[in-house]
C-alpha cells in the first residue's frame, strides 16, 4: 500500500517535471536538469521521460541549425510565400518558417510576438507612426547590398536618420475605373462627377462603390483632400490645433458633395462588403470602385472582359493617384546577430537574385521598388501605379505620414457609418464631425 | 492527520499553480500597469503617471456610453436568457416525445462558439435580410438589421440569447431532476395543480441553479467580447460597442496600453460588486428540505 503511494507520487513529479520542461526548452539550463529529474523517474512513468526529451531534443536541433522566421502583413501573398520559402531552402540551407495572421489585424499580432520576446526574424510594418513606435525593434539595414538603389522617399529611418526599413512594394489608389463605361478624360471635377453618378444611375449602373472596410469606407478616400494641400504636414498640424476646421476648407467640401450623392444613389456602402464591391465592378453593375492596384488579384475569379485602369479621384481637377510603399521590411532587432545576418542575406537574395525578384515581380505581382529593376508582367493596375511612379505624378498617403494612430478605424470609419445611416447629417455636419475626430484622436 | 495535508497539497497545487500563473499574478501586475503611460511595447519607456489614467476615464464619453450600454443589454438579456432557460428546461423535462431531440438542439448554439455564431449572424440578419427584402419587396419588414444602430443592438441580444440559454437550460435540468418525487407526489396527493407544484414546490428547490445561472450571464454578458465583435464589430458608429471591445480598441488599437488597463480595473470591480450582491441575494433565498 505504501510503495503504491510512492509510486504515485514519484509519476505526479514526473508530469509536473515535463510541464516545466515545456515551458523553459530554450535555455538550456533548465531543460537539462528537468530532463535529469525525469530520467530518475522513468521507471515510474514512461509517457513523461518522452515529452521531457523530446523537448529537450528540439532546443538542441534548433540552435544547430539555421532557420529564419517571417511575419508578414499581406495575407493574400502567404500561399506563394511559402513556396519562396521552399526554394530559399533549397538553394541556401537555410529553414524559412512563414508566419500566419491569426485573427484580422496583423499589428496586433506582431505587437504581441515583439513584447513577448518571441518575434519573427523578418517582419513588415505599415504606416510611419507604426515605425514610431517599432523603430527599437528594427536594426540598421545600412549594409544591404542593394541599398543604394533604393528611392531614398520610400525607406524608413529611425531618428539619426539610419534606414532601418526597406520598401516591400509600391501601391497606388484612386478611382479603379471600367474603360467601358468611364472617361477619365471627361470627367474632370466633382461636379462632373456627381451628375455621372446621376445619369448611370438611370442606366442601372453605380457610378461610384465604396465598400465597409475601415480603409475602403473613408480612409483611402479622405487622403485625397490632405493630401492635395500644400503642405498636407503643415495643415494637419493646423487642424489638431484648431486653426483650421476642414468643413470650411474647398477640397473637403467637394468630398463632402460627392459623399452625399452616393448616399443619395446608390447602395448604402455599409451593407457591401470589399468581395461584393470587386465583384459589382467585375461583372459591370458598377463603372468605378474606390480601391488600389491590390484588388487585381481578386478578378481573377471572373471573367474579366473589359479593360480597365486608376483615374484620379478629381477634387479641385486632381489628376494624380496616391502612391506610396504600403510596408516596409525590418529585421528583429531583438534576436541574436547570427540570425540578424541571416535575416539579411535573404532581404538581398530576394532583391537580387532570379529567383528572389521572379518571386517579387511575377509571384507576388509586386510593383518595382529599386532602380533598374524591371517586370514584365505587371497586371494593368499596377503597371499605371508603375508608370505613375516613373512620372512622379503622385500624392503622398498622409495617414500613414501624418494622422494619429489609429485614427481610421476607431474614430473615422464610425463617424462614416453614421453618415451613411443617418439621411439628416449633412455633408457640413459630417465634415465637422470629422474633424472633431482629428482634434480629439491627436489630443491622445 | 499529517499526511491528509500533504495529499491536500498535493492535489490543489497544480491547480492552484496554474491559476496563479494565469489569473492572480496577471491581475495583480494589470493593476500595477494601469498607473502607467505605456503603449504596451517592451523597449518603450512606461512613464508613471499616478491615477491620471483613472481621472481621464471619467471624461470619455466613448467609454462612459459604452459601459451604460453593456448595462443594458446585461440586463434585458439575463433577463430574457433566464427565462427562456427555464422555460425550455420546464418543457424537455416534461413528457414530451421528441425532448431528447429538443434538448440537443436547443443546446447545439452553445457547442458553436460565439465567434462562427456571430459570423452566422452576421451573414443572416446582413446579406440574408437585404436578399430577402429584394426578393419579397417587403423592405419594411426585411431590412439590414446591422446598419440601423437600433436593430443592430437588438441584434446582439437575439444572438447572445440564442447563444446562452441551451447552455443555462442544462443547469435547470440538472435543477429540476434533482427533485425527489416524494415532493412533487407530496405537493399532488395535496390539491396542487402544475402551476402551483411548479411556483411553490419546484422554483423554490431549483433556487441553487438559478443562483449559479444569474451569476454566469451576469458575468458572461458583462464581458461579452466574441459575439459583438464578430456580429457588429462595434458599429454603426459605435452604436453596439460594447465595454470589452472599447477596452479592447484602447489598449490593442490605440496602443494606450496602460489607460486601457485602467478602464479594464475599473470593469472588473464593476463586475465583482454586481455579482456578489445578486450571489448573496438569490443564496438567501435558497431552501432546504
Amino acid at each position: 500500500m505504501k510503495k503504491k503511494k510512492v509510486l504515485s507520487l514519484v509519476m505526479t513529479l514526473a508530469v509536473g517535471a515535463s510541464i516545466l520542461a515545456g515551458c523553459g526548452s530554450s535555455s538550456t539550463a533548465d531543460s537539462s536538469a528537468s530532463s535529469e529529474a525525469t530520467a530518475a523517474a522513468t521507471s515510474a512513468d514512461d509517457t513523461a521521460s518522452q515529452n521531457t526529451t523530446e523537448a529537450a531534443s528540439d532546443s538542441a536541433t534548433s540552435s544547430g541549425d539555421q532557420k529564419i522566421t517571417i511575419f508578414q502583413n499581406k495575407t493574400e501573398i502567404y500561399d506563394q510565400m511559402v513556396a519562396m520559402a521552399k526554394d530559399y531552402e533549397a538553394e541556401t540551407g537555410v529553414a524559412v518558417d512563414v508566419w500566419q495572421i491569426s485573427g484580422d489585424d496583423y499589428y496586433q499580432n506582431l505587437k504581441t510576438y515583439l513584447s513577448s520576446e518571441s518575434g519573427p526574424t523578418i517582419f513588415t510594418v505599415e504606416s510611419d507612426t507604426e515605425i514610431a513606435e517599432l523603430k527599437d525593434y528594427m536594426s540598421p539595414l545600412t549594409d544591404l547590398s542593394f541599398i543604394d538603389k533604393e528611392n531614398d522617399s520610400l525607406l524608413a529611418k529611425n531618428d539619426d536618420g539610419t534606414v532601418i526599413g526597406i520598401p516591400t512594394t509600391a501601391e497606388g489608389f484612386g478611382l479603379v475605373y471600367n474603360k467601358d463605361l468611364y472617361d477619365p478624360s471627361k470627367i474632370s471635377s466633382i461636379d462632373d462627377l456627381v451628375s455621372y453618378i446621376e445619369t448611370e444611375k438611370d442606366s442601372g449602373v453605380e457610378g461610384v462603390g465604396l465598400s465597409q472596410e475601415a480603409y475602403f469606407l473613408i480612409g483611402h478616400i479622405l487622403n485625397t483632400p490632405f493630401a492635395l494641400q500644400d503642405d498636407p504636414d503643415a495643415f494637419c498640424q493646423k487642424v489638431y490645433d484648431g486653426e483650421v476646421n476642414i468643413a470650411d476648407v474647398d477640397e473637403f467640401q467637394q468630398l463632402g458633395k460627392l459623399f452625399e450623392a452616393i448616399r443619395a444613389n446608390e447602395t448604402n456602402p455599409l451593407e457591401v462588403t470589399y468581395d461584393t464591391n470587386v465583384g459589382n465592378f467585375a461583372t459591370g453593375k458598377t463603372a468605378t470602385i474606390h480601391q488600389g492596384n491590390w484588388c487585381y488579384s481578386m478578378f481573377a475569379d471572373y471573367d474579366v472582359s473589359f479593360d480597365m485602369g486608376i483615374a484620379a479621384l478629381p477634387i479641385d481637377g486632381n489628376d494624380k493617384i496616391a502612391v506610396s510603399r504600403p510596408a516596409v521590411w525590418a529585421v528583429n532587432s531583438d534576436a541574436t546577430e547570427e540570425e540578424q545576418q541571416l535575416g539579411k542575406d535573404f532581404l538581398n537574395w530576394l532583391y537580387t537574385s532570379e529567383t528572389g525578384t521572379d518571386y517579387l515581380m511575377n509571384k507576388f505581382g509586386f510593383v518595382p521598388v529599386i532602380e533598374g529593376m524591371t517586370a514584365d508582367n505587371l497586371d494593368p493596375l499596377s503597371q499605371t501605379v508603375s508608370d505613375a511612379i516613373t512620372s512622379g505624378n503622385i500624392l503622398p498617403w498622409t495617414f500613414n505620414t501624418s494622422w494619429p494612430a489609429g485614427i481610421v478605424t476607431t474614430y473615422l470609419a464610425p463617424t462614416t457609418e453614421e453618415f451613411f445611416s443617418n439621411p439628416d447629417m449633412t455633408a457640413d455636419d459630417y465634415l465637422r464631425a470629422l474633424n472633431d475626430n482629428f482634434v480629439q484622436a491627436a489630443s491622445e | 492527520m499529517k499526511i491528509k495535508k500533504g495529499w491536500y497539497i498535493l492535489f490543489t497545487a497544480p491547480l492552484m499553480i496554474i491559476f496563479a500563473i494565469i489569473e492572480l499574478i496577471p491581475f495583480v501586475t494589470g493593476i500595477g500597469y494601469s498607473f502607467v503611460k505605456w503603449n504596451g511595447l517592451g523597449k518603450s519607456p512606461k512613464t508613471f503617471v499616478g491615477l491620471q489614467n483613472y481621472a481621464r476615464i471619467f471624461s470619455d464619453k466613448l467609454f462612459l456610453s459604452s459601459l451604460l450600454r453593456t448595462t443594458i443589454f446585461t440586463l434585458i438579456t439575463v433577463v430574457i436568457v433566464n427565462i427562456l432557460a427555464l422555460l425550455f428546461a420546464i418543457i424537455v423535462t416534461s413528457r414530451l416525445k421528441t425532448r431528447n431531440v429538443a434538448r440537443a438542439m436547443i443546446f447545439m448554439p452553445y457547442l458553436i462558439g460565439g465567434l462562427i455564431l456571430g459570423y452566422i449572424w452576421n451573414y443572416v440578419l446582413g446579406e440574408g435580410m437585404s436578399s430577402l427584402a429584394s426578393l419579397t419587396g417587403m423592405d419594411n419588414l426585411f431590412f439590414n438589421w446591422l446598419v440601423d444602430k437600433k436593430f443592430a443592438f437588438y441584434a446582439l441580444i437575439v444572438v447572445t440569447t440564442w447563444q446562452l440559454a441551451g447552455y443555462m437550460m442544462i443547469i435547470y435540468i440538472a435543477g429540476f431532476q434533482a427533485i425527489s418525487d416524494d415532493v412533487i407526489e407530496a405537493a399532488a396527493v395535496d390539491g396542487a395543480n402544475g402551476i402551483q407544484t411548479l411556483f411553490y414546490v419546484k422554483l423554490p428547490l431549483i433556487m441553487p441553479s438559478i443562483t449559479i445561472c444569474l451569476f454566469m450571464t451576469l458575468s458572461n454578458c458583462f464581458k461579452m467580447y466574441d459575439v459583438n465583435v464578430s456580429l457588429t464589430g462595434g458599429g454603426p458608429n459605435n452604436a453596439t460597442q460594447l465595454v470589452a471591445m472599447n477596452i479592447f480598441n484602447e489598449i490593442f488599437t490605440k496602443s494606450n496600453f496602460g489607460y486601457g488597463q485602467a478602464k479594464a480595473v475599473i470593469l472588473f470591480f464593476i463586475i465583482a460588486v454586481i455579482t456578489l450582491l445578486q450571489v448573496r441575494l438569490t443564496k438567501s433565498k435558497e431552501v432546504t428540505l
